[in-house]
């Protein structure tokens, strides 16, 4: 075969092959994508408030949804920066994108035990809460509850407080019910329901049967009573939604669903559901606003930060989503709302502390026997 | 241009005055016999061709020159596709499978000797496997089923095959949920019950609810290329098997089964297969006895952050199932000769 010269440029082969070399180059980084993007500044660096000179961009990944639709115009129209957010359903996907190097997210909304792993990773800014105005309205029980902290450094500013209740049909129930046993009560048969986590549900099963939630001694009995429970249940729930609308539905009388989603059940929803920590106790957790390694614009989301934790800010929290701030809001809200969210003191409620590796895996391992027994 | 396929196979294509050239001619064509500058002559505004045109004649007449090259340039990028988004983390999920606790961990069989020795996963493992026939076979037969309708019965198969599609374009987790306001108590599904005077069933956190969950996600994905070989089959050789006096079914298992039998093996890979390592149609619709191989998995990596473990688990799963399908393939083929060759 002959090439083609018809007066225009003949393709010579080792400008072919440098374009194709270059064109495979350029797609390789596409796909590979940067590590380790970011600003030259640190959230550290901001010594005054307010600080200056705000990047014009902040990427979120917050799982409030509603709230961050607020948060979204709200900030972004205070501060003149164009907020953009992810909602997520899992931590994994924000957790494995720090783990391949973060140059996107400036933000996010973090269970503590994620939070823990990543300060141990190395993955977050410290933040510098001394200089943060807002520092100061995070309530105490907040502050000495969650991890957040290493060799006195902060990696974390509190967001809200998580309650794993027992959810109830308060129509269903003359009164809150005081102990988990009963969903283990042959009465309430095929209106039970638990939620489809090793964790949650083996903790459940601990408190039920009086051992340490996060260290217990017996597994072979936590196994035990989940495996006599199951005939008692209509369903493992796996998903929030799904979760929420069995209550919804009233196809069940009494399970562990979030105090968030059993605040939607009842004021949004107008489904008969209260909430309760029984007399065995209740876990709960927190999730903090964090600064990850590599955030492209890491003082806006120092100054999101402190914005977020401000008291009005953070009431919206509970009025778009029912979770609890890690802020005192009590002076905004309706008397209704306050009610219910008021935590009695009489209540033994017990932080969800990171697990052993030993411990999580001897639960999971107990969870999938109990789910194919 | 239109293309026609010929009795000998070949592609043809009528040129631009009239008359026919073969594909393979106009490909092979030296470029001063006038055929290989057509692209550019013949321009859409019928004058001079684009610099843009000019800089692909030079390229394809440079790729001609090398066959070599013209071939990796063609194949070469799907290939890297399949091997950047396919065979490397495959690889990678290897290697993690023989680390501990986590990734970079020391390196250990454990992950798999945990698994392969455990009662537990195997009996998880077994489920899935029987609940993914049931599927499989339900799937087959009413794909099958619709396939024969649409192609034998029907002229308005666009249309149908249409609506067989059209669940394609709806988000996966809102079928799954449009099911569940369909199975629950007092859902759609009782509330028709009840008023032709029937008993609620209330199928929803039951195993039956999971095989309808199932059928209907991959109902479209069998179907499809029940469709297409069934299209290809000859209605002359169902007529001649009539006519030597084979009944329905006799001509069914004879004729139009052994010829569209890579049809169906192609249907029952596609629905087996996501099946097996389904975890949210189970989670969703099934009770307390539902639990599958993929949702051990997916709590693996989502919740006891175990990802060797569940790497392990995966590339168990991934050789099973790969065995199971070459088996069922070769005992398929073996079972009704050839197939599909409608020669």
């Amino acid at each position: 075969m002959r090439k083609v010269t018809d007066g225009s440029t003949s393709l010579k082969r080792r400008r072919f092959l440098q374009g194709a070399a270059t064109t495979g180059a350029a797609a390789a980084a596409g796909c590979l994508g940067g590590g380790g993007g970011g600003s030259d500044r640190v959230p550290m660096d901001v010594t005054e408030w307010p600080p200056e000179d705000l990047e014009s961009n902040l990427n979120l990944w917050n799982w409030y949804d509603s709230w961050a639709e607020y948060a979204i115009d709200a900030f972004g129209e205070e501060f003149d920066v164009d907020v953009s957010n992810s909602g997520y359903s899992s931590a994994d996907q924000w957790y494995s994108q720090l783990q391949a190097g973060n140059d996107e997210i400036d933000n996010i909304a973090a269970t503590t035990n994620w939070v823990e792993r990543s300060i141990e990773n190395d993955f977050l800014h410290e933040i510098p809460v001394d200089v943060m105005p807002a520092w100061d309205n995070i309530t105490d029980r907040i502050k000495e509850a969650s991890s957040y902290q290493q060799d006195g450094s902060v990696y974390g500013v509190p967001e809200s407080l998580v309650l794993y209740p027992l959810t109830y049909n308060d129509e269903y129930f003359d009164s809150a019910p005081d102990s988990w046993g009963v969903l283990w009560d042959e009465e309430h048969e095929g209106n039970l329901c638990m939620w489809d986590n090793a964790t949650v549900s083996c903790q459940i099963a601990a408190l039920y049967t009086g051992q340490d939630p996060i260290q217990p001694d017996d597994y072979d009995e936590i196994e035990e009573v989940l495996i006599q429970q199951k005939p008692l249940l209509q369903t493992y729930w796996g998903d929030y939604q799904q979760g929420m609308s069995l209550f919804v539905n009233e196809d069940v009388v009494a399970g562990p669903l979030t105090m968030g989603r059993t605040y939607t059940a009842r004021f949004q929803e107008g489904a008969p559901v209260h909430y309760t920590a029984p007399q065995e106790g209740a876990m709960y957790t927190s999730d903090l606003f964090v600064i990850p390694q590599g955030a492209p614009n890491p003082i806006a989301s120092l100054q999101f930060t402190n914005w977020a934790s401000e008291t009005e800010n953070a009431a919206q929290l509970f009025e778009t989503m029912g979770y609890q701030p890690a802020v005192d809001i009590s002076d905004e809200l309706s008397e209704e709302d306050a009610e219910f969210t008021n935590w009695p003191d009489e209540w033994d409620l017990v932080f969800s502390e990171t697990l052993s590796d030993e411990v999580r895996s001897r639960y999971d391992e107990i969870w999938t026997a109990v789910k194919a027994a | 241009m239109t293309e026609s396929s010929r009795s000998d196979g070949e592609n043809a294509a009528e040129s631009e005055s009239g008359g026919t050239v073969d594909a393979t001619d106009r490909e092979m064509a030296a470029p001063d016999d006038g055929v290989a500058t057509t692209d550019r002559e013949v321009a859409t505004d019928g004058g001079t061709a684009s610099g843009i045109d000019a800089r692909v004649s030079d390229l394809t007449a440079f790729l001609r020159d090398r066959p070599r090259l013209r071939t990796l340039s063609i194949a070469g990028p799907p290939y890297g596709i399949l091997v950047f988004f396919f065979a490397i983390p495959l690889l990678a999920m290897l290697v993690v499978s023989f680390q501990a606790d986590q990734i970079g961990g020391a390196w250990t069989l454990r992950n798999y000797t945990d698994f392969l020795t455990s009662e537990t996963y195997l009996t998880v493992v077994w489920r899935t496997f029987l609940l993914s026939v049931q599927v499989t076979a339900i799937v087959a037969a009413v794909g099958y089923a619709l396939a024969y309708s649409i192609v034998r019965f029907s002229r308005r198969t666009t249309l149908l095959l249409l609506l067989v599609i059209l669940p394609f374009w709806t988000s996966y987790i809102i079928r799954m949920y449009a099911w569940i306001n369909i199975l629950q108590s007092d859902g759609v599904l009782d509330s028709i019950l009840n008023l032709v005077g029937l008993p609620a069933l209330s199928l929803l956190y039951t195993e039956t609810a999971v095989l309808i969950g199932f059928t209907y996600v991959w109902l479209p994905l069998a179907v499809l290329p029940f469709y297409a070989s069934l299209t290809n089959l000859d209605a002359d050789l169902i007529e001649a098997s009539k006519d030597l006096g084979a009944g329905p079914i006799r001509t069914f298992l004879s004729v139009t089964l052994p010829m569209t039998i890579n049809g169906v093996i192609t249907g029952v890979v596609l629905v087996f297969i996501p099946t097996f390592g389904s975890f949210i149609t189970p989670r969703l619709l099934g009770g307390t006895n539902n639990v599958m191989i993929g949702m051990v998995i997916e709590n693996q990596f989502k919740s006891a952050f175990n990802w060797p473990f569940g790497a392990a688990i995966g590339m168990v799963i991934s050789v099973v199932v790969v065995a199971l399908l070459v088996l069922a393939t070769r005992l398929g083929g073996g079972l009704f000769g050839t197939g599909g060759e409608t020669s």
